[in-house]
C-alpha cells in the first residue's frame, strides 16, 4: 500500500475538533487522539491531565500494527479495537480509515462499551476528513520554492 | 510521511534507523538523546529485551528549526537488527520520511550489511516505495575499531545505487558522526517537501 503526506489545513482541523469534542462529551472519555498509522499525532482534545501524547501516539500506533500483523496471522484482516485497561485508566484504540486510528483515554466515570459505541461514530466522521485532505492537491504557498542555503543549513550544531 | 499541520503551523517527519544487530542504531540515538537540550527533545522509549537489545524500537522526538513559519519535528526510530525481528522491522518502517543506513565497519560484518540492504528493500517495498524514492545515508560506523574495511570498499559494497547517496563516517558511541548523519538525512527529507523536490501528493491525488 502506498503511503501519502498528510496535510491538515486549518478548516480540516478545526472539522476534527468539533467531531473529537462531542465525541468526548458523548463518550464520557477524558482524552481522544487521531493518530497515523506510522505513529504521527494528528490531532488531540479533552486532556485534562498532562498526557505525552507524542509518545503515546508512538506506542499505540505501534501496538495496533502488532495487533493487525497477529490478525493477519489468524486469518483475520485487521482487530478494529484494542483494548487496554487499567487500575484507574484505560485506553481504547479503534481504526478510523486505512491510514488512521482513534485513541481514546478514559477513566470509571465511563464504560469501555459507551466508549466503543461513540468511537465508531466519531471514526467514520473523523475518516470522512481525513479522505479529503489526502485527496486535495497539496497548496503550493509556502511550500512552492525550493529551501534557501540559510534553510538548508543544519538543523542541530555540535559542540555536543 | 510527513504531516503537514496548517493550524498548528509544524511539519512532522519520521526517520528510521535501519541496519544490521548491534550495528550501533541505538547508540544514535542515545547519543542525540544525551546531547540535545530538553526543549528540543522528548522522552526517549526504548522496546528493549533485559540484555538491552531492541526487540521492537527505540523512539525519540526531537525538534528542529522553524522554516517558512512551520517548526520542523524529526522522530526518530531504531528497528529491531536482529534477523530473526524482520516483522517488526516492516512494521516501524510504515511512513518513513527519511532512512539512515547504519552499516558496521568491521570487515567480518560486511555480509551482515549486504543482507540488511536486501532486507531494506524488500521490506520497502510491502509499501510500494523503493529507496530511491526515500531520502537516506549511510552511515560507516565504529571507525574507531581496528579491523573496519576501507571507506572505499565499503562505498563500492553499500552504495551502489544510480545515483549514490552521502554517507557519513561514524563512532556512534562517542557521538562521532551522529549530528553529522542526522543533519544531513533531516535536511534531504525537509528538501523533499520544497519546491521541484517536492513528493509526488498532487501527482497521486
Amino acid at each position: 500500500m502506498k503511503l501519502r503526506d498528510t496535510v491538515i489545513l486549518e478548516q480540516d482541523a478545526e472539522r476534527i475538533h468539533q467531531v473529537l469534542m462531542r465525541f468526548l462529551s458523548d463518550s464520557g472519555a477524558g482524552e481522544a487522539l487521531v493518530i497515523d498509522r506510522g505513529g504521527q499525532l494528528l490531532a488531540m482534545d479533552g486532556g485534562g491531565q498532562a498526557l505525552d501524547a507524542v509518545s503515546i501516539s508512538a506506542l499505540a500506533a505501534a501496538a495496533f500494527s502488532s495487533t493487525a500483523a497477529m490478525a493477519q496471522l489468524l486469518g483475520e484482516t485487521e482487530f478494529t479495537v484494542l483494548f487496554h485497561e487499567g487500575a484507574k485508566r484505560s485506553i481504547h484504540v479503534s481504526r478510523v480509515e486505512e491510514e488512521a486510528i482513534l485513541l481514546a483515554v478514559f477513566d470509571e466515570r465511563t464504560t469501555v462499551g459507551m466508549v466503543r459505541v461513540f468511537a465508531k461514530e466519531a471514526s467514520r466522521a473523523v475518516g470522512a476528513v481525513l479522505g479529503e485532505a489526502r485527496a486535495r492537491p497539496r497548496p503550493a504557498g509556502e511550500f512552492a520554492a525550493p529551501l534557501n542555503a540559510a534553510e538548508s543549513g543544519p538543523a542541530w550544531t555540535p559542540p555536543y | 510521511m510527513s504531516v503537514i499541520n496548517y493550524a498548528k503551523r509544524t511539519i512532522d517527519f519520521k526517520i528510521v534507523y535501519y541496519g544490521p544487530g548491534l550495528a550501533g542504531k541505538t547508540a544514535n540515538l542515545q547519543y542525540v538523546h544525551r546531547c540535545l537540550p530538553h526543549a528540543n527533545k522528548g522522552r526517549m522509549i526504548s522496546l528493549a529485551t533485559g540484555d538491552d537489545r531492541t526487540i521492537y524500537f527505540d523512539f525519540l522526538p526531537v525538534s528542529a528549526l522553524t522554516v517558512r513559519g512551520f517548526e520542523t519535528r524529526f522522530q526518530l526510530y531504531t528497528v529491531p537488527g536482529q534477523v530473526q525481528y524482520d516483522m517488526t522491522r516492516r512494521l516501524v518502517l510504515r511512513g518513513a520520511d527519511g532512512l539512515v543506513f547504519v552499516a558496521d565497519s568491521q570487515f567480518e560484518r560486511l555480509r551482515e550489511n549486504v543482507e540488511s540492504l536486501r532486507n531494506l528493500e524488500t521490506n520497502l517495498r510491502e509499501y510500494e516505495c523503493t529507496l530511491d524514492e526515500i531520502p537516506h545515508v549511510l552511515q560507516y560506523n565504529k571507525r574507531d575499531l581496528p579491523n573496519v574495511a576501507p571507506v572505499e570498499y565499503l562505498e563500492f559494497v553499500l552504495n551502489r545505487r544510480a545515483r549514490r547517496v552521502p554517507f557519513v563516517e561514524a563512532a556512534a558511541l562517542e557521538g562521532e558522526g551522529v549530528f553529522d548523519t542526522l543533519n544531513t538525512v533531516s535536511r534531504m527529507a525537509l528538501a523533499s517537501e520544497f519546491g521541484s523536490e517536492r513528493r509526488g501528493h498532487d501527482e497521486a491525488s
